[in-house]
C-alpha cells in the first residue's frame, strides 16, 4: 500500500515537470532565430508565397498562443508535423525510437556488467595495484569523447581488423518487423542470422556508449562498497564465519547497491540523450540521427518533439527507479 | 517554332532496348535524409536521386556540358505571342503499376505541384496560374504562361510526372496524395520503389519496362543511404560497404580517397559558383568604392591553391565560366594597397568610422568559415573589425532573405537548379527576385532591363549577349565576391563504370552507370 502511494506520489509530478519542460524548450525552440515557412517554402518562393503558408501555418499569431495551441495538441498526442518532411512527428519518432532503445537498454547492460563488478573489485582490492589502474580508467573513460571514441572504434576493428561492421543496424534492412526490436523480432521470428548480425553490428556504439557510463558505475560503486563494508553487520557476518565471497557479493553489494541504482536511472537517461552523437557516427537509424538532421535542419517541431520523447523516458526511468528502490531497500516504505 | 532539335538528340539519348541479364546492385552513401519520396515538395540537391530515378520528367538534363534532353516529350511547339507552350508527349510510357501515361497525368502533376506551392511549385508559381494546363489529346498537353518566359523550357526537367489515378485512389481530404506519397512512389522512372525507410533511405528495382529501354549493362538494385558522417561514407567506400558518395567532398578527404586503389575519383567541371554574396543596400557596403576595397581584400589565389589545394577554377564572376553567356572579364586580384586607395576614397565621403563588418557562415561547411576567416584576415589590415558567426543553413538561410537580418557578407555555393544563365545571374542580381533569392538587395536599372528582356526573348545568341553585359555590370559594380567553379569529385569504387555526370543531379541519375566485372 506504501509503495503504491509512493508511485502515485511520483506519478502527479509527472505532469508538470512535463508541463515545464515543455514550456522550456518550446520557447528556446522558437529563439533560433529561423522561419519555418519559408524553409517549407523553398528558396524558390516569393515573399507573397511565403507570408500565405506562414498564415496557414499559424506562424503569424503570437508566440503564446502558438504555445496554447501546442499544449492543446500535445494533450491528445499530436507532435505535429516536421517542417522537412511533413511526415507526423510521432510517427517518425516511433519509427525511431526502438533503435535507440535496444541500442541505450544493450549498452546500459555492457555499462552495468563491466561496471558494477569492477567497482565491487576496486573497493574489495581498496589502493592495491588493480585499484590504483581501475580508478585511472575510470577517469579516462569520464573523460573521454564519445564521437572521438566512436571513430577511433571504427578506424581500428573495422577498417584495420574488419572485424565488426563500419555502421549501420543491420546488414540489409532487418528481421521482419514485430516490436521493431530487432533483436527481439529476430528471436521472436527464429531469424538467427539477424540476430547474431544485429548483435555484431551493435557491439561498437554500445561499447562507446558504456565506456563512459560503466566508469560512472565503477566509481559510484567502489564508493558505496567501501561504504557498507565497514559497517557492523559485516564485522558481525564475518563473525560468523561467512566466506567473504557470500558477504561481498551478497550482504555488501545489495546494500551497497542503494546509490548505484540511482545512478543508473539517471545514466540511463543520460545514455539515452547521448545517444545524439554515436548514433550520428555509427549511422544508427535512431532518435539521435533525426535529434541531429533535426538541429541541422532547424526542424524547430521535430527538435520539440525529440526532447519531450527524452523527458519523458528520463522521467519514466526516474520513477521505476524509485520502485525499485522500495524493493531493495525496504526501509523507503516507512 | 518547332523544336525538332530535341527530338534529333532522343535517338542519341534512348538506348536500343534489350533483355539483359541479371546485374549487381549499387550502394550510394549520402549525407542527407531521404525522409520524403514526394517529387512535388521538395527540390533540393541532396535529395535529388529519389527524383531522378523514381520520376520522369517531359525532358531530362544529362551529361556535362548539360543537354537538355527530350524525355516522357518528344517536342514542344510555342506560340507566336510566346505564352501558349504545347508538348507532345510519348505514347509508350507506362507508370511502375502498368497503367499508360497521358497528358492528364501531365496537367495533374503539374497542378499538384502548384497546389503544394513547395519544392519546384513555388519556381513555377510566378509564371503560370493553376488551371492553365490543358490536356488537348492522349499525347498532348499545354501550358498557358502570364507572360512569355525564355527559361520555361529549361524548367521542364522540374515536371515530374505522378500517376494520377494512384494518386488520387489516395488522396484523404483533398491533400493531393500527400499522406501517401510521403513514402510511397508513382512514378514511371527507371527505378521502382522496393524498399524505404525514412531513417535509412531507399532501395530501388531496376523497372525493366522504362520506355527509354536499358544498355547491356546496368545495376539491377540501387541503394541511396543516409550516413550523417563524413569519415564514416569514406571509410565504407574504401571498405567496399558502398560504392559510391556524394561528390563534393573536401580537398583532403579527395586526398584520402585517391590514394586507395579499390577507389576511383570521377573529375568534372560544375556549375557551382563559390562566392561571398555582400549586403548592397546596407552602409556601408552600399557605397561602391567599399566594396571595391573589399573584392580587392580576398586573397584569391591564397584560397585556391592552399586551402581548396588547387582542386578548383577560379571563376570572375557570378557566371559559372563553362556555361554561355559568362563574359571574358580579368576577375579581381588580390591587392590590398589597391584596396587601400578605393577604402581612402570612401573616408574622404563619408568620415573615418567605419564599423564591424558580419560575416555569417554555414556550419558544419569548413570552406565558408575558411572563406570568412581569409576575408577577415585581410580586412584586418585594412583597419576594418570583422565577426564571424556560424549557423546551419535554415537559420543563415532565413536570415538572407530578409534585407534586414541579411549579415554584411555570406560566402556559400550557388548550385545548378536548371541550366541557364538566370539560375545564377538573373536569380542572384535581378530585382524581381529581391530578397528571396537576390539576398544582395542589389538593383540596377540598367541591370534589370537587360535581365528582364533575357526572360522573355527566345534567341540564345541575343540572350547571351544580355547575360554577358548585365554580369559586366554587376562585375564592374563589385556587387559581390566571386571566387570558384566547383569542381565535382565523384568517388566510386573503381569497377563503377559509366557514370553519367550532369551539374544538374550531381552524377544520382543512376540508370547509365553498372559494375565492370
Amino acid at each position: 500500500m506504501r509503495r503504491l502511494e509512493i508511485i502515485l506520489s511520483r506519478l502527479v509530478w509527472f505532469i508538470p515537470t512535463l508541463f515545464g519542460l515543455v514550456f522550456v524548450v518550446f520557447f528556446i525552440s522558437n529563439v533560433i532565430p529561423t522561419d519555418p515557412a519559408r524553409i517549407i517554402a523553398g528558396e524558390n518562393a516569393t515573399e507573397v508565397q511565403v507570408q500565405a503558408l506562414r498564415a496557414e501555418m499559424g506562424l503569424d499569431q503570437p508566440l503564446h498562443v502558438q504555445f496554447g495551441r501546442y499544449v492543446a495538441d500535445l494533450a491528445t498526442g499530436d507532435l505535429g508535423k516536421s517542417l522537412y518532411t511533413q511526415r507526423a512527428i510521432s510517427e517518425d519518432l516511433l519509427h525511431r525510437l526502438p533503435a535507440t532503445l535496444e541500442l541505450t537498454m544493450a549498452a546500459m547492460v555492457l555499462a552495468i556488467g563491466l561496471g558494477v563488478p569492477l567497482g565491487v573489485i576496486s573497493a574489495v582490492k581498496r589502493n592495491s595495484m588493480i585499484d590504483q589502474t581501475l580508478r585511472v580508467l575510470s577517469v579516462s573513460g569520464l573523460a573521454v569523447a564519445s564521437f572521438w571514441l566512436a571513430m577511433e572504434l571504427q578506424m581500428y576493428f573495422s577498417t584495420k581488423l574488419g572485424w565488426t561492421p563500419l555502421n549501420g543496424r543491420i546488414a540489409g534492412w532487418g528481421p521482419e518487423e514485430i516490436t521493431g526490436f530487432y533483436l527481439l523480432d529476430s528471436l521472436l521470428t527464429g531469424d538467427w542470422a539477424s540476430f547474431w548480425d544485429t548483435l555484431h553490428h551493435m557491439l561498437l556504439p554500445a561499447i562507446t556508449l558504456a565506456l563512459p557510463a560503466a566508469a560512472t558505475l565503477v566509481r559510484f560503486t567502489r564508493a558505496g562498497v567501501l561504504e557498507v563494508i565497514n559497517s557492523n553487520f559485516v564485522l558481525y557476518e564475518r563473525a560468523m564465519g561467512f566466506p567473504t565471497t557470500l558477504i561481498t557479493w551478497k550482504y555488501v553489494l545489495r546494500n551497497a547497491l542503494i546509490s548505484t541504482v540511482t545512478q543508473i536511472g539517471l545514466i540511463f537517461g543520460s545514455l539515452f540523450a547521448g545517444a545524439v552523437v554515436v548514433e550520428a557516427v555509427f549511422d544508427w537509424p535512431g532518435l539521435g540521427t533525426y535529434a541531429v538532421q533535426s538541429i541541422l535542419q532547424s526542424d524547430t517541431k521535430a527538435i520539440l518533439g525529440f526532447s519531450i520523447i527524452v523527458g519523458v523516458v528520463f522521467i519514466g526511468v526516474n520513477l521505476l527507479v524509485d520502485i525499485i528502490h522500495t524493493f531493495i531497500d525496504p526501509r523507503t516504505l516507512k | 517554332m518547332k523544336h525538332h532539335v530535341l527530338a534529333l538528340c532522343s535517338a542519341l539519348a534512348l538506348m536500343t532496348p534489350t533483355l539483359g541479364v541479371a546485374q549487381d546492385r549499387y550502394v550510394h552513401a549520402n549525407n542527407s535524409a531521404y525522409d520524403t519520396l514526394d517529387p512535388h515538395t521538395v527540390r533540393d540537391v541532396a535529395r535529388v536521386a529519389s527524383r531522378l530515378n523514381f520520376y520522369d520528367g517531359l525532358y531530362r538534363w544529362v551529361d556535362n556540358p548539360p543537354q537538355l534532353i527530350p524525355w516522357l516529350a518528344t517536342d514542344h511547339s510555342v506560340s507566336e505571342d510566346g505564352l501558349t507552350w504545347t508538348f507532345n508527349l510519348r505514347d509508350d510510357v507506362t507508370f511502375h503499376d502498368g497503367t499508360k501515361m497521358t497528358a492528364e497525368d501531365v496537367v495533374y502533376s503539374f497542378e499538384r505541384m502548384l497546389e503544394l506551392k513547395r519544392g519546384a511549385g513555388s519556381l513555377f508559381l510566378p509564371m503560370i496560374d493553376p488551371g492553365q494546363t490543358v490536356a488537348v489529346d492522349d499525347t498532348t498537353v499545354a501550358f498557358t504562361l502570364k507572360e512569355p518566359s525564355a527559361i520555361f523550357a529549361a524548367l521542364v526537367p522540374d515536371i515530374l510526372v505522378v500517376n494520377s489515378t494512384l494518386v488520387k485512389e489516395n488522396e484523404v481530404d483533398g491533400d493531393w496524395g500527400q499522406a501517401y506519397m510521403i513514402d510511397h512512389v508513382a512514378g514511371s522512372g527507371s527505378y521502382m520503389l522496393q524498399r524505404y525507410d525514412p531513417a535509412r533511405g531507399f532501395i530501388g528495382e531496376r523497372f525493366a519496362d522504362h520506355f527509354a529501354g536499358w544498355g547491356e549493362k546496368y545495376f539491377d538494385e540501387i541503394e541511396f543511404r543516409t550516413v550523417l558522417e563524413t569519415n564514416t561514407r569514406i571509410q565504407g567506400l574504401m571498405r567496399g560497404d558502398y560504392q559510391g558518395l556524394d561528390g563534393y567532398l573536401a580537398p583532403d578527404q579527395v586526398e584520402r580517397l585517391r590514394a586507395d586503389e579499390d577507389v576511383q575519383i570521377m573529375e568534372e567541371e560544375s556549375m557551382r559558383v563559390f562566392h561571398i554574396a555582400m549586403h548592397n543596400g546596407r552602409a556601408p557596403l552600399d557605397d561602391k568604392n567599399f566594396r571595391m576595397a573589399m573584392v580587392h581584400a580576398f586573397d584569391y589565389d591564397g584560397y585556391i591553391n592552399e586551402i581548396m589545394q588547387g582542386t578548383v577554377a577560379r571563376n570572375p564572376t557570378i557566371m559559372p565560366g563553362n556555361l554561355w553567356g559568362a563574359p571574358d572579364v580579368p576577375g579581381y586580384d588580390y591587392d590590398l594597397e589597391k584596396a587601400q586607395e578605393y577604402l581612402d576614397a570612401y573616408k574622404a565621403e563619408h568620415g573615418d568610422d567605419i564599423r564591424t563588418i558580419k560575416i555569417g557562415t554555414l556550419a558544419g561547411f569548413s570552406e565558408t568559415e575558411q572563406a570568412a576567416a581569409l576575408m577577415q584576415n585581410g580586412l584586418s589590415q585594412l583597419g576594418i573589425e570583422v565577426e564571424i558567426e556560424s549557423s546551419p543553413w535554415p537559420v543563415i538561410s532565413s536570415a538572407m532573405q530578409n534585407p534586414d537580418t541579411m549579415p554584411d557578407m555570406v560566402p556559400y555555393w550557388k548550385s545548378t537548379y536548371y541550366v541557364d544563365p538566370n539560375n545564377w545571374v538573373g536569380e542572384l542580381y535581378a530585382s524581381r527576385y529581391a530578397p528571396t533569392r537576390n539576398v544582395s538587395d542589389y538593383h540596377n536599372d540598367a541591370v534589370d532591363e537587360k535581365l528582364e528582356q533575357a526572360l522573355i526573348i527566345t534567341d540564345q545568341d541575343a540572350r547571351a549577349q544580355l547575360y554577358a553585359d548585365a554580369t559586366t555590370q554587376i562585375y564592374e559594380d563589385a556587387a559581390g565576391i566571386w571566387i570558384y567553379n566547383t569542381k565535382w569529385f565523384g568517388p566510386y569504387a573503381s569497377n563503377v563504370k559509366n557514370v553519367r555526370f550532369c551539374p544538374v543531379g550531381n552524377g544520382q541519375d543512376m540508370r547509365w552507370a553498372y559494375l565492370e566485372e
